[in-house]
């Protein structure tokens, strides 16, 4: 089950909140090698954790297993004002454009396998199902080269927003990915699984599960 | 800039492809301008495969047929050090590195001289995983190769658009193993038996009921289509759930 939090929903569940920036810093900083995120506490945030993000958080038996954040780019996000040299051109801005960053799968729920995890898998639901009923049909995401044809594969119209470069440890591409209802159909049928992965109201639920 | 135009271009035409054929045809169309005219995609075959079966793992081809029947007929796939090298260690590699590294013999050798007979002198080549953790293999060469760092990731990239769309004009259900998806639990109980633990064991390893590690080990062994406990295990290996 995906929760979509906002900035301050999140602040004010704080063990969840600490899981979420361990999580990132876990994923970014350790694996990934970004060492400007590093910090001596082991908690990753930047400057869009603003109140305007939206936090998806993917949640098993009652731990975070994945998470990914959702920027508008009506305001400055990670393609303007970090990664712009991933942009050859304008970069693609408006009320139904969002950025994805900090696409991440906690390491014990990646099913041993070099596809897609089923959190994995979920996070990609998720961000489409959100989109769908938001008004959000195209994502800008700066991911490995690699996710393109797993894109392709999902029905994505991907075009590519700039050539690669490198940071840490990988090499990064920025993407803008289009989608419809039917990209949402090919997404489920892959996985598997048609029910919807955002719970509605997801904030009471978690609120009462980290109070009892 | 006016390259990266050109690439969207590109990657417009592509989507107007309507033919395996077709992708290829405007790929190397593209990798043509730094020396690489040959070209072969496609995923890698398990070291042994049949002779028969090698041709179904392509996705995209312009070898010369002859080189192509030759490499099929001599059976080069086992002893390619590119595709050697690839299933070792999936990352971009030069041809000449790849032998270089592998220090390959006499066998390795017999390849790359019967490709330089074909005009294939030097390339590059780079993994590609799928949805569904199917590597691809993109393997690019030619006799005259001029290509700056700059201009292999240009190449990568428009390559793994034209993969893509290669993979929805062949519908990619049908080329790849629909694998079932098991649960972490499964897992976890089938790494065990593989280890030659039994049911009791097992539950006494991860803290469950006997009977919970009976049903673990019984939806595997279903959701794998397996008539028992060691052929489930050796399809769980098969597929690539456990080592």
């Amino acid at each position: 089950m995906i929760y979509a939090l906002s900035t301050t929903e999140l602040n004010e569940l704080p063990e969840l909140k600490d899981a979420v920036h361990r999580l990132r810093h876990d994923i970014f900083v350790d694996e990934m090698g970004w060492e400007d995120l590093r910090t001596s506490e082991g908690f990753e945030t930047d400057q869009f954790d603003h109140e305007e993000a939206v936090h998806h958080l993917c949640m098993r038996n009652g731990r975070l297993a994945g998470y990914q954040r959702m920027l508008p780019t009506t305001r400055p996000h990670l393609l303007t004002d970090v990664l712009c040299d991933l942009c050859e051109g304008e970069s693609p801005r408006g009320k139904n454009v969002w950025e994805l960053t900090r696409y991440a799968v906690a390491p014990a729920y990646r099913d041993g396998r070099r596809g897609v995890s089923t959190v994995g898998s979920e996070l990609i639901a998720g961000f489409v199902e959100w989109g769908l009923s938001s008004g959000v049909d195209q994502v800008i995401i700066e991911f490995e080269p690699m996710w393109v044809l797993r894109a392709l594969q999902l029905s994505f119209l991907a075009r590519p927003l700039g050539y690669q470069r490198t940071y840490g440890r990988q090499q990064v591409v920025a993407t803008l990915l289009t989608f419809n209802e039917q990209t949402l159909e090919v997404v489920r049928n892959r996985r598997n699984h048609h029910a919807p992965v955002i719970t509605q109201g997801g904030w009471d639920l978690l609120a009462c599960r980290q109070a009892s | 800039m006016r390259q990266f135009d050109e690439t969207l271009q590109f990657i417009d035409n592509l989507d107007h492809a309507d033919s395996p054929q077709a992708v290829c045809k405007l790929l190397v169309g593209v990798t043509g301008n730094f020396g690489l005219t040959a070209l072969m995609a496609g995923t890698v075959p398990r070291a042994g495969t049949p002779r028969t079966r090698q041709k179904s793992h392509v996705l995209l081809c312009d070898w010369p047929s002859q080189w192509l029947e030759r490499y099929v007929e001599k059976n080069y796939v086992d002893r390619d050090p590119v595709v050697l090298y690839m299933r070792q260690s999936p990352t971009l590699v030069q041809w000449r590195d790849a032998a270089q590294k592998l220090q390959i013999g006499p066998g390795g050798r017999e390849v790359l001289g019967d490709a330089g007979q074909f005009h294939l002198k030097d390339g590059f080549a780079f993994p590609l995983i799928t949805l569904e953790g199917t590597m691809v293999m993109v393997s690019l060469g030619g006799e005259d190769v001029d290509i700056s760092p700059e201009g292999q990731g240009m190449v990568s990239l428009v390559s793994t658009y034209a993969i893509g769309r290669a993979m929805q004009l062949y519908h990619s259900e049908a080329i790849f193993d629909q694998r079932p998806d098991l649960t972490p639990r499964e897992i976890e109980c089938l790494k065990w038996a593989a280890e030659g633990k039994s049911e009791w064991e097992i539950s006494r390893i991860l803290a469950i009921s006997e009977h919970t590690s009976e049903k673990h080990l019984l939806n595997a062994k279903r959701k794998l289509g397996a008539v028992n406990r060691v052929h489930a295990v050796a399809e769980a290996i098969r597929l690539g759930y456990i080592s």
